[in-house]
């Protein structure tokens, strides 16, 4: 205590240290409220008539269409250049072609065909519940129902909640994880997926990985536990680190997965996986966004510091187009404010949704 | 002497304490009877996929007590004390000056703690009948950074009150409410995680705070 007496003059560099943490946190963020970033990130898909991407700009009220060849077009050459993308207006035009590339083009096909996906780093990067429920894959009724109870991994498998009771249903989690384990499933479980929206026309259940980073797929199916492992063939994966269950309506997937040296794949629902031929993406720090339909998928990935379009073949993931913009320079206003307030600390970030201190991590 | 440091804070706080504690009492089980209600009217099943899916734990309204508490706790204590100076008595005991005003500090941060402690256990005790461990354990790391905020507003506002010079005063009230502020960036459940040894932190260095306010009283700072 006589200790601490000695010190308490000392206390007001404590109080003066305490002051410049609460300026390097609010005096940046004063100055965003005051002159915010207004700049907007361009929609862009690929064309398969004229082989480009095509980038919807918006300023104020205004669109404009773009190539990366700079050339302009109307919204009405943009729709003729997007025929798949845009096909409800081209159908009420009556300019929907009747075929492309050989292939019959009718209304409900494209849509069949049209596929979308998106995550962020914000999005993936938050505290898990920890508790997941299975769908019911095959009930036999076309709208999808919440199941009676919710699972949770364990070290020595699934282990299934009863909702009105709040106990263990012991005979369901004996019988899931015996199942994953007959098909050479290592407990415990490392990574899974699934999504529990109701809202959607099917269930393709979960992606998980085990214990020795085997990829595997888990549906309930009139009940019982429905378990494949996804193939990896010749292809060299060490370890996942990230993955997606998707339902696409043409039924020909059944997930996204990352592997550790940032490469994505696709998830065929035939149990194999295809290298989506991208250069990179990392899930921790990159925003995804793909826009697919008949022919091909139009990848963007918004990184720190460039946005990166690519077009793939829908049916081999092979790449067909790339385009690396590098982002724009800083507005001024935010020039002015990196010289003038050089320190910028912050709580939330674009990348994650915990709070916790980062520094100039804009 | 420290207790009866002790027996006069509880004097003079007790009827405080009391209302404190009611209306903590009362909220909590208000939540817990709103928490049953949902169950009931809309299915255990559809709650439970809304609190794992959407990520709400319907124990908002709780969000700002903690730091009610802790601000009011420390206006009923510190008030009476600066009004008329009638801290120069305490001060003037035959005690270290830090061992009274830490005991009066601690007196209340032990009080604090007790009633955040009640919350927390009504709280996960009847939550636990109806809810998985994982839900229970979610609602807690939620309202774990609102506690702490309670006892950071309590210290940074026992630092204000405890200032002699107005112009301080303001400038301390500048640097404290963002700090307790801190806590209540987000009501997103268990975001907190990584945050919590910051604010422990900040709870300890908070702590000293009011010593130095009455280290410049002592000094005669008018």
């Amino acid at each position: 205590m006589k200790n601490f007496k000695s010190q308490i003059s000392n206390l007001k560099y404590l109080i003066l240290v305490l002051g410049l943490i609460v300026a390097a946190w609010l005096l940046p963020a004063l100055y965003d409220l005051v002159s915010p970033r207004t700049d907007r990130l361009p929609f862009v898909v690929y064309s398969c008539l004229d082989s480009t991407f095509i980038r919807f700009e918006t300023t104020g009220k205004q669109v404009r269409y773009v190539d990366f060849r700079g050339q302009e077009f109307t919204k009405t050459e943009a729709d003729s250049l997007l025929p798949l993308f845009a096909f409800r207006q081209l159908v009420a035009e009556g300019r929907l072609p009747d075929s492309l590339f050989g292939v019959e083009l009718t209304p409900k096909k494209i849509q069949q065909n049209a596929f979308h996906f998106k995550t962020s780093p914000k999005q993936l990067n938050k505290p898990a519940v920890g508790l997941y429920t299975m769908l019911e894959s095959a009930s036999g009724r076309v709208d999808l129902q919440l199941p009676p109870d919710v699972f949770r991994l364990t070290d020595e498998g699934l282990e299934f909640i009863d909702c009105e009771t709040n106990k263990v249903n012991k005979a369901k989690s004996l019988s899931f994880s015996r199942e994953l384990s007959k098909h050479g499933f290592t407990f415990p479980v490392g990574l899974i997926w699934g999504n529990a929206s109701t809202r959607k026309d099917y269930d393709n259940g979960f992606l998980l990985t085990d214990a020795n980073s085997r990829l595997f797929q888990l549906k309930m199916v009139k009940g019982a536990p429905w378990v494949r492992e996804i193939e990896r063939g010749e292809m060299k994966i060490e370890r996942f680190i990230q993955l997606f269950t998707i339902e696409p309506a043409n039924r020909k997937l059944v997930g996204l997965v990352v592997t550790d040296d940032h490469q994505l794949y696709a998830v065929r629902a035939n149990g194999t996986l295809a290298h989506v031929d991208i250069d990179e993406y990392d899930p921790e720090t990159m925003q995804i966004t793909i826009v697919g339909d008949l022919f091909h998928w139009t990848l963007t990935l918004y990184t720190a510091t460039d946005s990166r379009y690519y077009a793939v073949d829908a049916e081999s993931f092979e790449r067909v187009a790339c385009e690396i913009v590098p982002d724009p320079e800083l507005p001024l206003s935010q020039r002015i404010r990196r010289w003038v307030l050089p320190v910028r600390l912050h709580f939330t970030s674009w990348q994650n949704q915990y709070i916790q201190p980062n520094i100039n991590n804009d | 002497m420290i207790k009866s440091i002790f027996y006069k804070e509880w004097l003079k706080l007790r009827l405080c304490w009391c209302l404190f504690l009611v209306v903590h009492m009362g909220l909590v089980v208000y939540l817990l009877l709103s928490l049953r209600s949902t169950l009931l009217a809309s299915g255990v099943v559809e709650t439970w996929a809304t609190m794992i899916g959407r990520d709400v734990l319907m124990v908002n309204q709780l969000m700002y007590l903690p730091v009610v508490t802790g601000v009011g706790i420390a206006l009923c204590q510190w008030l009476p004390e600066m009004q008329v100076k009638r801290i120069r008595l305490t001060l003037h005991l035959p005690v270290d000056y830090t061992a009274s005003i830490g005991a009066m500090l601690l007196c209340s941060l032990v009080g604090l703690c007790l009633i955040f402690s009640l919350d927390a256990a009504l709280l996960a005790g009847v939550e636990q009948l109806w809810l998985p461990r994982e839900l229970v354990w979610r609602t807690f790391l939620t309202c774990l950074p609102w506690y702490i905020g309670g006892l950071l507003g309590y210290n940074v506002t026992s630092w204000c009150m405890l200032e002699p010079q107005w112009k301080i005063r303001c400038a301390d009230m500048l640097i404290g409410a963002p700090l307790v502020a801190l806590c209540f960036l987000t009501a997103q459940p268990a975001c907190y995680i990584r945050m919590f040894p910051w604010l422990l932190l900040l709870l300890v260095v908070t702590v000293c705070l009011p010593f130095y306010s009455v280290y410049r009283f002592k000094l005669g700072k008018q």
